[in-house]
Order: structure tokens, then sequence, then C-alpha cells
């Protein structure tokens, strides 16, 4: 149970809001690399904490974020020309550069100073890994760039997705810290999916339908371990690392590729959910790479030409009662990130917490809610940097392990769940 | 496929049209709890957390005095206590209760840690409230411990090991306590 405004305080991101301004700190997906592929291309609108931006490219490769719109009169520049450095207004043919600075208004004299005065809120853009990532606050405090391994590792290591889910982010992310639902909505996928399938670990994992969790306060956040009984005096173990505010990994299974999840806001009742793969030593095989894109793992299949999920809600999420009923799926609902969505927007686009009702199991969500409010009012009030915005933070990965009964799972696995260039993953 | 209509659809007009739920039956708004200090410290966290409202959670101590780290002598407050030190708990006014007068009734049991000194009583009540099928939550506050850790670690269905006290009042007011 959270009381309704502490709800208010973590869901609400828009400009002037306590978590709007913590997400402000961070550096924070604002595109796939490949939406803006080529110099020149095509403006993308986006969306991210409730500001409407335009995302372009210009004709030396230059990556720009500013405000959607033309200081003119308003209009979309997503209707405008990229060309000869610069995104041009179709209405009038106001043109502006990569930082929003106004450099054309054709109704001015050429020599005036009419333009100069014209500038744009813009938010730099930098392509790491797969990903083109955005710092929203204040310039003063930009952070080093991300240093998450998934988009560290070469390009041939690694894959990302990103699909629109239509609810708040934070039921999104709550998701990606419990792992009690895996042994349950996700079974088939640990039997089926190409990218899950054939780890001994899948075994313990529905073997042992009620894990025991033990949650550790990190520097950046949170590890959580789920523990399963394995053979005879051993447990098996599950670490998922939280790093504020919103990247989770999901332990490893063999040597399948490692994955994990950025969950951004596009406003309050939307978010992207970026989806990665990647392996810290080998790159990732065609094999693997086609299941990704045929949206097994923890990516998706796509309505042709965008970024929603061909199963949505309006379709109901495509479920299948009879593959429910004959047990093929737990959910009736195909791949296991649609799973999620499907439960997660079911809670309506910002689900009342103030009636849930909560279990001893659900303590790394408890524990994760009272940081980021205690960051979200630490910022607000003494202007003291949150955690997960120092790069060291984020140089953490998930493991899986079996241990003897009597070992503490952190201080076994210190090594196994910090980042270490060229040494694989530890998984089961 | 068979058409979605528009009145099975999960789709919802606007987001108070999405919250609305129907009323929560007064009955099940909280959970029964016992909230038990395994040391001298963490009997000074739990007595602040006890000075919040609750709904139906009590607070016990393993000792008689608080801060005192020691042990009372187990004199019975209602007569059927005194079974000796490692089965008797004490509430914060130091009246004592045998363990088996404290737990029947409970939903929730939440052992809180912040030294090695109440592992074995926390194993005496883990293995308790096993037996009795009661929800089982340890906090450790501090790194520093760790036999209480693995005290708990066959019965605690949560551990949480954590830098803040106040997780203690969260975990409470979170589980409805």
């Amino acid at each position: 149970m959270l009381r309704q405004d502490i709800n208010e305080l973590l869901t609400r991101t828009g400009p002037g809001t306590a978590m709007g301004e913590l997400f402000r700190q961070y550096w924070i997906p604002a595109l796939l690399a490949e939406e803006l592929p080529e110099n020149d291309c095509p403006p993308v609108r986006v969306k991210l904490l409730s500001e409407r931006l335009i995302a372009f490219r210009d004709t030396d490769g230059r990556y720009g974020l500013m405000d959607e719109f033309c200081a003119h009169r308003g209009a979309s520049l997503w209707f405008g020309r990229n060309e000869e450095g610069g995104l041009r207004c179709a209405y009038h043919g106001w043109k502006y550069d990569v930082t929003g600075q106004c450099v054309e208004v054709p109704s001015e004299p050429e020599d005036g100073n009419f333009c100069a005065n014209v500038r744009l809120r813009a938010y730099p853009l930098i392509k790491v890994g797969d990903i083109l990532w955005t710092h929203m606050g204040d310039p003063a405090k930009r952070p080093e760039p991300p240093e998450f391994e998934f988009a560290r590792v070469p390009a041939d290591q690694a894959y990302s997705s990103k699909r629109w889910q239509e609810s708040n982010w934070l039921q999104a992310l709550e998701g990606g810290i419990d792992s009690s639902h895996v042994s349950w909505l996700h079974k088939s996928g640990l039997r089926d999916d190409p990218l899950f399938k054939g780890s001994k670990g899948n075994d313990y994992n529905l073997g042992d339908m009620k894990p025991f969790f033990e949650v550790v306060d990190a520097d950046g956040g949170l590890f959580v371990g789920a523990r399963r009984n394995a053979e005879e005096g051993s447990y098996y173990w599950r670490i998922t690392p939280w790093v504020m505010p919103s990247f989770t990994m999901v332990p490893p299974r063999g040597d399948h590729p490692v994955h994990g999840h950025f969950w951004v806001p596009i406003d309050d009742e939307n978010c992207w959910v970026y989806s990665f793969d990647y392996h810290p030593v080998r790159p990732l095989s065609d094999t693997e790479l086609q299941a990704m894109r045929d949206g097994y793992g923890v990516h998706n299949k796509y309505v042709p030409g965008t970024y929603r999920p061909l199963q949505n809600k309006d379709n109901d999420y495509l479920m299948d009662r009879d593959a429910q009923r004959r047990g093929e799926s737990f959910s009736g609902i195909w791949g296991i990130a649609i799973q999620d969505a499907s439960l997660q927007e079911s809670m309506g686009p910002i689900v009342d917490r103030s009636k849930e009702r909560l279990v001893s199991a659900d303590a790394g969500i408890i524990k994760a809610r009272q940081k980021l409010r205690r960051a979200a009012l630490a910022l607000r009030d003494e202007g003291v940097t949150p955690p997960g915005v120092d790069t060291a933070h984020q140089r953490v990965r998930s493991a899986a392990i079996v241990l003897p009964q009597q070992e503490s799972f952190l201080d076994a696995c210190r090594d196994a769940v910090t980042v270490r260039v060229g040494q694989r993953q530890v998984s089961v | 496929m068979r058409p979605i209509l528009a009145n099975s659809c999960a789709a919802a007009a606007t987001t108070a049209e999405a919250r609305y739920r129907l009323p929560i039956l007064p009955q099940a708004t909280w959970r029964s709890s016992r909230v038990v200090a395994l040391d001298p410290a963490a009997a000074e966290v739990v007595r602040r957390v006890a000075a919040q409202p609750w709904a139906s959670a009590t607070f016990y101590t393993l000792a008689g005095t608080v801060g005192t780290g020691t042990a009372g002598t187990g004199t019975a407050g209602t007569g059927t206590a005194g079974t000796g030190t490692a089965g008797v708990l004490y509430t914060l006014d130091d009246a004592p209760y045998a363990l088996a007068e404290v737990l029947p009734g409970a939903d929730l049991a939440v052992l809180v840690a912040t030294s090695d000194s109440g592992a074995a009583m926390a194993a005496a009540i883990g293995a308790e409230c096993r037996t009795r099928s009661i929800m089982t939550a340890g906090l450790i506050i501090g790194e520093g411990p760790d036999r209480v850790v693995s005290a708990l670690r066959p019965y605690a269905r949560v551990l949480m090991v954590t830098r803040d006290e106040q997780d203690v009042a969260e975990i409470l007011t979170a589980l409805r306590a």
C-alpha cells in the first residue's frame, strides 16, 4: 500500500515535478539510433517526460533534440525539411540548427539580428551503443555519458529494441524488479523461448514456485536476490540489479545473452520500454539476432512501421484462450514482453497503489519506491545528487548462481554483479 | 478471431475511469503483525516505529528493559510465560509473554536486527513462525550482521539488508500492519 500523495509524487514526471526533476539528472534513452539512420534523414517526434520534442540528424551527422514547435507560430517541425545543416519549418521557412538556434528567418532582412535572438529549448543527444541518449537537466550538472555494459560492448555483441507501453513508467519498472512472477507468468517461455530455454537454472526456476527474497542496498539502487531450492544443501540464486531511476537487468540463463530494460516516461500515462540483449564476451549469433528481431525473449513483434506492439490492448493482446487452457501459455498471451505489458497495462494508466495488497515478497518494490521518494525529495529540498548518476553505479551485472545454503548471495557474488570487461557473465 | 466489443475492451477513456475499483472490504484492509527487535539497538528502532499509529501491529523486544542488553527474567505477565528467555518476548512496557502467546493470530512477523546478538532467538522465532505458517520478514539494519542473516535465511520469506532504519516503518506501512 502506498499513500496517494506518494503515488502522485512517484508517478508524475513532467517539468517541475519532483520525480521529473529526478529523471532530468540522468542520461536517459531518447531514441534508438536506427530511428535517425543517416544524415539529413526525416526528423522524429519524441515525447519524453511530458515534453514534446523533435530529434534530427543534420547534414554533418550531428544529432539534435529540441522543442518540437517552431518559435514563430507553433507549427510542428516534424513537417519540416532537414537540409543543409538544419531543420526548416515547412510553414514559413524558419530554420534551426541542432542546438535549437534559429539560423534563418526568410521574411527578415538577411543581415538583421532577429533570428540570433530566437532559440528553441534543446537538449544534447549522444550515441552510446545503439541508443541515442539525452540529458534534460541543468547543463552545469551534466554527468558523464552512461557506462551501462550493454551500451559499451562492441556493436556485434548487443541488440536493443523499444516498445510503447500504455502505462505509467513506475508500474512497468516494478515488473522488472519483481522476479517472483517469472515462474508463473513466463513459465512457458522458460520451456520454449529460444533466448531462455535450455538452461539448468530453468529447472530450478520451475521446480520451486515459492522463492525467498533478499534485498540489499547498493550505491546506485538495489540488488534483489531470489532464492530457490537447488540440489541438497544448496540454493539457486537469481540476482537482479536495479540502478536508479529505471534500469534493471534480468539474471542470465546458461550462455544465452544477458537482457534487461530501461523504463522511460513518455508522459504520465505512457512509457518507452527499451529492451536489450548483450553478451559480454562474444558476438550475438545470427540465430540469436533473428530470434530477437522476431520478438522472442524480452523483445516483441510490432505493428508494421511503428514501435507499438502488434499485440496491444486494442486487440486484447491476441490472447489465445485455447493455448491457455492447454497449458502452452500460462496467460494465453504470446511472448514474455507482452505477457508483462498486458498485465501492467491492465492495472490502468496510473495504478492506484493505495488499494494494493502487497506481500513480503514485494519487499524489493517497497524498497525501490522508498529510495525513489527519498532521492526525489533530497534533490528537491537539498539539491542532493541522486544515486545512479555516478557512472560507477552503472557498472553492474545480473547473475545466476548455485551457492551452499549458508552463503550470503552478495558476499559470494560481489565480482559476479560487477562489470568485468572481457569476462563472461556468471550464469547457470 | 472474435471481435472485441467496446464494452469488453481493456481500453479505458481516462485515468480516473481506469483507476476505479470496487470498494475494498473493510475486514481485509490490515494485517495482524508482530514486530520483534532482536537486539538492544533494534529495540530502540522498534520503539520509535511503535510510536507511529498502526492498525494491528504489536511490538516486542527480547530484553525486559530496552537498551540494557540484559535479557528479562521471564516472569510471566499472563501466568503462562516464564519458559526461559529463549521463549519470552517483552512488550515495550516490559510485560513478558511467551512466544507461544504472542504468535497466535498473527499474519506477519517482522524481525529487526542490528547485530548478531539475537541470532539464536531469530532462528527460534523463525522456526515457530514456519510451524504456524506465519509470513516472516527479516530487516537487518547495517551490513555487519551475518550470523543473524544466516539464522533467518531458512525461515524469512524476505530478508532486507538496509542502511536505513526507516525501512521498518516502510515495510509495515506497505504491508498494512
